[in-house]
């Protein structure tokens, strides 16, 4: 008699593994974002201090997308 | 990174590496910003000229005219200041950009390279002194002003033998010391085609709108030299000789069609280009001065600059407008003090503005 064995993924692991995928690459999606706004308020600033609150608000606003990946990923866990 | 950056530099033939727009666009839009606005002009329209000599010590150009202000004085102090300023942001353009668009930017600013070769001729043509050269010289181009100083105090012949080498050279070794014209001719030619060999035939993004906007540039040259031509009326189609190709609209085929007519003619023709209805409340057949039209053009050729950098707002146009721009800033200041230490009338002066 031939016994079969069905190995099944661990699903709490599959989870982990998304959680992750959310988190990662919407922190690289943020990162790139917030790379081109940050270079282009700097420029702007080198020119005219007075552009700094605006462009330290412009530039943290990609944060979001890393947040909401965040968001999603707390709720898969 | 540097492995990106290699990669991007290998990536499309004729690049000069990674262009970092999104750091000198803004910075270029900054400087633009703090530009004398439109209401200016007529406030200064109003000072003496010491009044505007601490008005504009007191805006963009301080350090120039703190600077100056032990050398010069007066009317002197402001066109000096201004000639430096023009150099210091060309030449800060060139140190904030890189790859493709410094590349550009400094082919565009070969016009003042040439100015000063030009200036210094002219001024070993009249016997001027070293002083006198080094008073005129504009270094905003890629020429240093080190360098360009140590010229004005030599020869001629040194003077040629130290371009040995640069692109200038087989122009400026056949200058004979009586044909100066004709190798100022070949100067302004030599720089349109080294525009043109930059910008054309390439598939870049960039060199496309450089050459689109070069080209637009040219037209307006070409149809301020042929107002002047028709106006003294001049129909010799050898004249042709003294136009610049490889206009946007006004081809080489137009000019030629252009030049054998009269003013009357000529101002019919025009009718069929779009810069007519820029010009057209203006023109008349009878009209004695060229002045309004040459100003509108001016004021066409800024216009349509600020609106084709909205187009285009991550290329090379945004630089190009703010040089144009830096330009005729300077030139309206320079107008505005000049006029007024000569005596001229408000009016007249207003007439020259480009605002």
């Amino acid at each position: 008699m031939v016994t079969e064995t069905v190995t099944m993924m661990d699903p709490s692991g599959l989870k982990a593994i998304g959680a992750a995928l959310a988190v990662g690459l919407t922190g690289f999606a943020s990162a790139y974002a917030e790379k081109e706004i940050g270079t282009a308020a700097i420029g702007a600033m080198a020119e005219n201090e007075s552009l700094f609150g605006k462009g330290l608000i412009l530039t943290v606003i990609p944060e979001t997308i890393v947040i909401f990946g965040l968001v999603v990923a707390l709720l898969m866990l | 990174m540097r492995l990106l950056q290699k990669f991007k530099r290998g990536y499309g033939s004729g690049s000069k590496g990674h262009t970092n727009y999104a750091y000198t666009i803004p910075r270029v839009r900054a400087m633009k910003s703090k530009l004398l606005p439109k209401e200016t002009y007529p406030r200064l329209m109003n000072m003496s000229i010491d009044e505007i000599t601490r008005f504009i010590g007191e805006s963009g150009y301080k350090e120039d005219v703190d600077e100056l202000a032990l050398t010069y004085e007066g009317v002197d102090l402001i066109e000096h200041s201004l000639n430096r300023n023009l150099s210091v942001t060309f030449r800060k353009l060139l140190n904030i950009s890189e790859g493709e668009v410094n590349f550009l930017i400094s082919e565009y600013v070969k016009e003042y390279d040439i100015w000063n070769i030009k200036t210094i001729f002219r001024g070993k043509y009249c016997r001027a002194s070293t002083k006198e050269i080094l008073e005129s010289l504009v270094a905003g181009g890629t020429l240093t002003y080190t360098f360009l100083s140590s010229l004005a105090g030599k020869e001629v012949e040194d003077v040629i033998s130290e371009f040995e080498g640069t692109e200038y050279y087989p122009i400026l070794k056949n200058y004979n010391g009586t044909n100066l014209s004709d190798v100022e001719n070949q100067l302004d030619k030599l720089y349109y085609a080294g525009l043109f060999a930059v910008a054309g035939g390439s598939k870049s993004k960039d060199r496309k709108l450089f050459a689109k906007f070069i080209r637009a540039g040219i037209d307006i040259k070409n149809l301020m030299i042929l107002f002047r031509l028709k106006r003294a009326g001049i129909t010799d189609p050898q004249m042709i000789g003294i136009m610049i190709e490889g206009g946007l609209e006004i081809e080489p085929k137009d000019i030629q069609k252009l030049m054998p007519l009269s003013f009357e003619e000529f101002i019919e023709e025009l009718d069929n280009y779009s810069y007519w209805k820029e010009i057209s409340d203006l023109v008349n057949p009878g009209m004695q001065s060229l002045i309004d039209v040459e100003t509108r053009l001016k004021k066409y050729r800024l216009k349509s600059a600020a609106s084709f950098s909205h187009v285009y707002p991550l290329s090379i146009v945004p630089i190009m407008d703010y040089m144009l721009t830096k330009q005729n800033e300077v030139n309206n200041l320079r107008i505005i003090v000049r006029g007024k230490a000569a005596n001229l009338s408000d009016e007249v002066i207003r007439e020259q503005l480009v605002i």
